[in-house]
């Protein structure tokens, strides 16, 4: 499992210069606010288009400004767990957990809904529609519709922001299991040095 | 004051038929004007968006003689029509139809926009990130999530071809049967003396229409934007 | 803050509404042009006829054309008008019953024929002595005619379809117009085959030929009387009017093919 990131952009005032190659199960973003962290996470999900640069994750060239290539974001397989979950609001936890799965092809699914279900432990929760469900309970679908689309590697912007101790030290011990028990790379984003020093070693800092 | 005779009912049906006719014509178009206005930036975009506006500004006459420029039988697009696809609008209700759809287009273009607008990108961004290419983002998620929106703007333009007049006079005339919707047929009603009932009977028709789609469209807005959004 | 910006806009508003008072009130001057509601079929002659006036002086009359039926209407709603000059004696005969036109003023000024015309290329031909003539020029087109059933130059032109014993034939076939113009502008752009206006409207227009004019026993004289509203303000009204029925003012309209009024 490797990450390998070259990216040049410029947003405005801020102008992002990354050059990294790691091959950690959990890799930690760290640095100030407004540095980018979240444009770096859009950029390697397909969804912000970098000025220059190469990304490449296990082997899988998916974007590279010199050969011309940009992978649009629904084949590079990218699971992002948003800050803001995203959760679909016109569609029950379950549609929205199935979202990711249906597009995706079977022979690239890793993990079947019942599992990821039960890893989360949102089996209670499948009925409900999205609005109704506790800042928590979104994140860990969030987190499973995300693991559902059979992704190659986990995009996690700080996904303990907005949540009580008792659901931090929840959420925490989930991303612990999926670092620990499914091979899938992540890259996570946290300012608090604490959570990063739990997680992993491997620090990569911006700017 | 007595119930409508037959053929006042019969007036009230071409004039529901002509406005169910120019909304379903509108209803495609307007949205894909909507969608082109809330999501894309490009070259001529201020100027599409006057253009959309204009049929609310100007003279209806003036959009009525337009029209008759166009989509009379020697007009360009008239001719054309007539010649491959056999269809006219000439003193026909079909012509009634599309003034009416022209003079309806900015307001269901408005209530549409609105809503598709108020559809978040960043939803858009996560259904791109779980797989959903850009049409399929669009149909589950940027759809499902306007149409609310984009009722509102069908009644609401439906409303407004109940009443129109000035376009639809100017274009195709004043024909019975064809073009003699409850606007013309108040309008010829004033014009001669004796037929004060008839035209009551007809007004209040009109009224009651145009209040009870007026009504359901806003109830529509409102269902869809939790309140928040006002199309009226 | 709020109190400055909503003192602003009172006094925005308290002087958009003076400067729309100032121009709604009637200028009661010696200066004020007289307002005359006018025929459609009127346009250009009655456009002269304002400019020879004006060219001796006096103020040039304000005009607005428009179906005589409308412009009845709106003297009896009470607009603001100094003339009426009608396309027929009945809707005259309205403000005048009504007793809105001042006494003395009334004078039948013009006459006119109606007529058949064809856009300019066409090669329709008509008999108006053949009941089946017009309807077979027709095709499958339509009939333009200002509407039948209220403004003059249409109940002329069903007046005489009628006594000629065309009118069954055509009844359902005709495109209702607004007032005359809106029909004679269906026949220009080729929409309509055939048309009935009036020959002033034909001769004015060379977008269409004449194909028949309609004999003047066919229907009730077309007669356009001139006469001054009681509710006139213009000091200019009666002079306007004088000016019309004089033999320069008359001579104007002959030039645009008007006639003398005919009577039975």
């Amino acid at each position: 499992m490797s990450f390998e990131i070259a990216l040049r952009h410029r947003i405005g005032e801020t102008a992002i210069a990354l050059d990294a190659h790691f091959t950690e199960p959990l890799t930690a973003l760290v640095g100030p606010s407004g540095i980018g962290k979240t444009t770096v996470l859009n950029m390697i999900a397909g969804l912000v288009q970098p000025d220059c640069g190469r990304i490449a994750v296990n082997g899988n060239v998916l974007f590279d400004s010199a050969a011309g290539m940009d992978l649009p974001p629904e084949v590079r397989r990218a699971g992002y767990v948003f800050q803001d979950n995203r959760l679909f609001p016109h569609m029950r936890v379950r549609a929205n957990l199935a979202y990711g799965e249906r597009l995706s092809r079977p022979e690239h699914r890793w993990i079947g809904q019942a599992e990821a279900v039960a890893f989360l432990g949102i089996g209670h929760l499948l009925d409900r529609w999205p609005a109704t469900l506790s800042g928590g309970e979104a994140r860990r679908v969030a987190i499973g519709r995300a693991l559902l689309a059979a992704p190659r590697f986990l995009l996690m912007d700080e996904p303990l922001t907005s949540l009580d101790a008792a659901r931090r030290e929840e959420i925490l011990r989930v991303v612990e299991r999926i670092r620990d028990e499914l091979a899938i790379p992540i890259l996570y984003i946290s300012h608090s040095p604490a959570e990063v020093a739990r997680l992993t070693s491997c620090v990569l800092r911006l700017p | 004051m007595t119930l409508p005779t037959s053929a006042e009912w019969d007036i009230v049906a071409l004039s529901l038929k002509v406005s169910v006719a120019a909304m379903l014509a509108c209803l495609p178009v307007a949205y894909a004007l909507a969608w082109l206005l809330a999501r894309r930036r490009f070259p001529g975009r201020m100027l599409l968006d006057a253009a959309v506006h204009l049929p609310l500004v100007l003279p209806p006459a003036v959009t009525g003689w337009v029209l008759l420029l166009l989509f009379g039988r020697t007009g360009p697009v008239g001719a054309w029509l007539e010649r491959v696809l056999g269809i006219t609008l000439m003193f026909r209700w079909t012509g009634a139809a599309l003034a009416a759809a022209v003079m309806a287009l900015p307001l269901a273009v408005r209530a549409m926009r609105l809503s598709i607008e108020a559809v978040d990108r960043r939803l858009v961004d996560a259904a791109r990130s779980l797989g959903a290419g850009r049409i399929r983002a669009f149909a589950t998620i940027t759809l499902p999530l306007s149409l609310p929106g984009i009722l509102a703007g069908a009644v609401l333009g439906f409303a407004r071809s109940i009443g129109e007049f000035g376009a639809t006079i100017t274009f195709v005339s004043n024909i019975p049967g064809q073009t003699r919707t409850l606007p013309l047929a108040i309008y010829t009603g004033l014009q001669i003396p004796g037929t004060e009932m008839q035209v009551a009977r007809l007004a209040a028709v009109s009224v009651v229409l145009s209040l009870v789609a007026l009504l359901l469209s806003e109830w529509l807005v409102r269902r869809a934007g939790g309140g928040r959004a006002h199309v009226l | 803050m709020i109190r400055q910006r909503q003192t602003a806009a009172v006094s925005l508003l308290a002087s958009f509404l003076a400067v729309l008072a100032a121009a709604c009130s009637p200028a009661r001057d010696d200066a004020a042009p007289p307002v005359v509601l006018a025929a459609a079929s009127l346009q250009e002659s009655l456009e002269a006829a304002a400019d020879g006036w004006a060219r001796q002086g006096h103020p040039r009359p304000v005009l607005s054309f428009a179906a005589s039926s409308a412009l009845a209407r709106q003297a009896e709603s009470g607009a603001p008008a100094d003339l009426f000059f009608s396309a027929d004696e009945k809707w005259m005969d309205e403000l005048d019953g009504k007793g809105l036109l001042r006494p003395g003023t009334r004078i039948t000024l013009l006459g006119n024929a109606i007529v058949l015309v064809a856009p300019q290329d066409s090669k329709a031909a008509v008999a108006l002595d053949d009941p089946a003539s017009l309807p077979a020029a027709l095709g499958d087109g339509r009939l333009a005619m200002a509407d039948p059933a209220a403004v003059p130059a249409g109940k002329y032109g069903k007046a005489a379809l009628e006594t000629l014993g065309i009118w069954p034939a055509v009844e359902h076939r005709v495109a209702s117009g607004e007032n005359v113009r809106a029909a004679l502008a269906l026949v220009e752009r080729g929409e309509a085959p055939l048309g009935i206006v009036y020959a002033t409207d034909a001769a004015a227009s060379a977008k269409v030929r004449v194909v028949a004019t309609f004999p003047a026993a066919s229907h009730p004289p077309i007669l356009y009387p001139l006469a001054v509203l009681k509710t006139s303000a213009s000091p200019d009204a009666q002079g306007f009017r004088d000016f019309l029925a004089s033999d320069a003012g008359r001579a104007i309209f002959l030039r645009y093919g008007f006639t003398a009024p005919q009577t039975r």
